[in-house]
């Protein structure tokens, strides 16, 4: 079908289970708590070669953080809670604690808990103290600029999505890159969920598996414009490149209110910029438990 | 709100041990039983019904009218609901209590909240030496819950306090935080003559320190963001009764140093 000149194909994004945590990092001002979730998102693309997921949800008013500063939320993705566990310790230990100003909190209210401030806290060298209020036990860290304040557990949740996705093709790439911007900025209005790769949009989409042994994915040829006739490709013949939105959330509906959100603006910004066509990657749904059809999504 | 209401119809010539008193307790006691419940602690074993009158029916909210300094262990043991003296209270009131609120619109005695683990406790007036602090016996004061005392609190409030929140809107007597090993002591108009001594670990907040002991160590002015995560917790948990919100700004003195030293008396404005 097509709309406002832009073709949807009748596919699906197909996306998987995944465990996620997240956490609430405050700072003096948005500045630098944004520059301490940058820094802990960064290299955070796959979890195929990072070890977890991780970007930015939203920035958090003053009042809607534990201590009343400006925050930003994080949220981290990974195949379970183990392996988030040691990427939470490392990234937070590297790129929080590091951070001027920053404070760490539980960014996830789940019954299950994995451990936040336990590592973080041994860089007191024993001059660390705890203060429990409530249920809740914060750590107190003397560090050079004062004392980092970090929370003792998050919660980990493991109904978590991630991979859902939307596909861009188009015959200019500049406009192509315009409008997946403006996509990505629509996305980020919506809640507990993320767009993990830069800027929220990869051009490297993949397959599974490669001609090379050890390589778990490679270059989905069937999408690069450059192989057209020369593979089984699915562009047509205007197409000069495809850009995809991939996207994790705290639940199917967040991924779902996201991709709505992302192919609505595709649609409304996109015609003119070069847009031809929408799609979305899936692996003929054997793999993942969750399908998102792109017309169950249009406007 | 359903609940029971206890009106105290003579004087307590004697010490009373309410304890019994509490939701949970008289949940399924039917009129008759709870009568005869004793009250009284000397070998007169004066019963409920020799002092108060009974009206409602069982629920989730006790109230006591009535108060005298005579009515100990008032809401001792409560785990849930809600207990209301409405006049003053004896001594351990609120001992050992694990959860549920205890208001007191009256003073309390000593030992308010000895050995409190979980829970709210609110006195309208001023209260006692040892809030809580430890009773003989007992390994630890407090391990949690939250005090707020809208007057002053007497002596060595906290003594050997390993968790929890004791608010006072007044001022705190002499040695508060004594032996304490954790938890956070805010006296709203400051503090007497050596607060802190033989403090382990916890935080000790107010304006003023009448005398401060030399085994505290003077650490310098700083932003404290965990000031700022108290405040914002006790006006959550507390609503009205929250104390003033802090800006984080404080004095810090570390000690006692006389013993590991991991304590902390803040002085805010």
């Amino acid at each position: 079908m097509k709309a406002n000149g832009i073709t949807i194909d009748d596919t699906f994004a197909e996306a998987f289970g995944m465990s996620a945590t997240g956490v609430i990092i405050t700072a003096d001002s948005p500045k630098w708590a944004r520059q301490a979730a940058v820094t802990m998102s960064g290299f955070g693309t796959s979890v195929i070669g990072c070890g977890a997921e991780v970007g930015i949800d939203r920035e958090l008013k003053p009042q809607e953080t534990p201590d009343g500063r400006p925050g930003v939320r994080v949220l981290m993705f990974g195949f379970s809670p183990d392996a988030l566990l040691p990427q939470l310790k490392n990234r937070v230990g590297q790129c929080v604690l590091t951070s001027p100003g920053s404070a760490c909190y539980a960014g996830v209210e789940s019954e299950t808990r994995i451990g936040l401030g336990a590592g973080p806290r041994f860089f007191g060298d024993g001059y660390q103290t705890a203060k429990r209020l409530g249920k809740k036990r914060f750590w107190r860290v003397p560090v050079m600029d004062g004392e980092f304040v970090i929370e003792e557990t998050t919660g980990v949740r493991t109904d978590a999505v991630g991979g859902g996705n939307v596909l861009l093709i188009g015959n200019d790439r500049a406009g192509l890159l315009e409008t997946a911007e403006l996509a990505v900025a629509a996305i980020g209005e919506v809640r507990d969920v993320i767009t993990p790769f830069p800027g929220g949009i990869v051009r490297s989409g993949s397959k599974v598996g490669s001609k090379y042994e050890g390589m778990i994915a490679s270059t989905n040829d069937a999408f690069c414009p450059t192989l057209r006739g020369a593979v089984k490709s699915q562009l047509g013949p205007d197409t000069v490149a495809v850009l995809e939105i991939v996207i994790d959330g705290l639940t199917s509906q967040a991924v779902a209110n996201a991709m709505k959100a992302g192919i609505n603006t595709i649609l409304k910004d996109g015609g003119g910029k070069g847009v031809t066509r929408i799609s979305a990657g899936n692996y003929g749904g054997k793999l993942g438990q969750h399908h998102y059809h792109l017309r169950e999504l249009l406007p | 709100m359903s609940g029971l209401t206890f009106r105290l119809s003579t004087h307590p010539d004697e010490r009373l041990d309410l304890s019994p008193l509490t939701p949970g307790r008289l949940a399924k006691l039917p009129l008759a039983e709870m009568l005869q419940l004793v009250v009284g602690t000397t070998k007169r074993q004066l019963k409920v019904g020799d002092l108060f009158a009974i009206s409602g029916q069982p629920g989730d909210t006790v109230t006591i009218q009535g108060g005298s300094e005579h009515l100990d262990f008032v809401g001792a043991g409560l785990d849930r609901g809600t207990l209301i003296l409405d006049g003053d209270a004896g001594a351990y009131a609120g001992r050992k209590m694990t959860g549920g609120e205890l208001h007191i619109r009256g003073r309390a005695g000593a030992l308010l909240g000895s050995g409190l683990s979980g829970g709210l406790i609110a006195v309208k007036g001023s209260a006692g030496d040892y809030v809580g602090s430890m009773c003989p016996g007992d390994k630890f004061g407090m391990t949690g819950g939250i005090v707020v005392v809208e007057g002053d609190i007497g002596v060595r409030v906290g003594e050997k306090m390993r968790r929890g929140t004791i608010i006072a809107r007044g001022s705190a007597g002499t040695n508060a935080g004594s032996r304490m090993l954790g938890g956070t002591i805010w006296a709203e108009q400051g503090f007497g003559p050596a607060p802190g001594a033989l403090l382990r670990r916890g935080t000790l907040i107010g304006p003023t320190v009448e005398q401060m002991l030399p085994t505290f160590a003077d650490s310098g002015s700083h932003d404290l963001v965990i000031l700022r995560v108290l405040s914002r917790y006790l006006s959550a948990m507390l609503g009205p009764l929250a104390p003033r919100p802090l800006s984080g700004r404080a004095h810090k003195f570390a000690g006692d140093l006389a013993t590991i030293g991991k304590g902390e008396i803040l002085i805010v404005s």
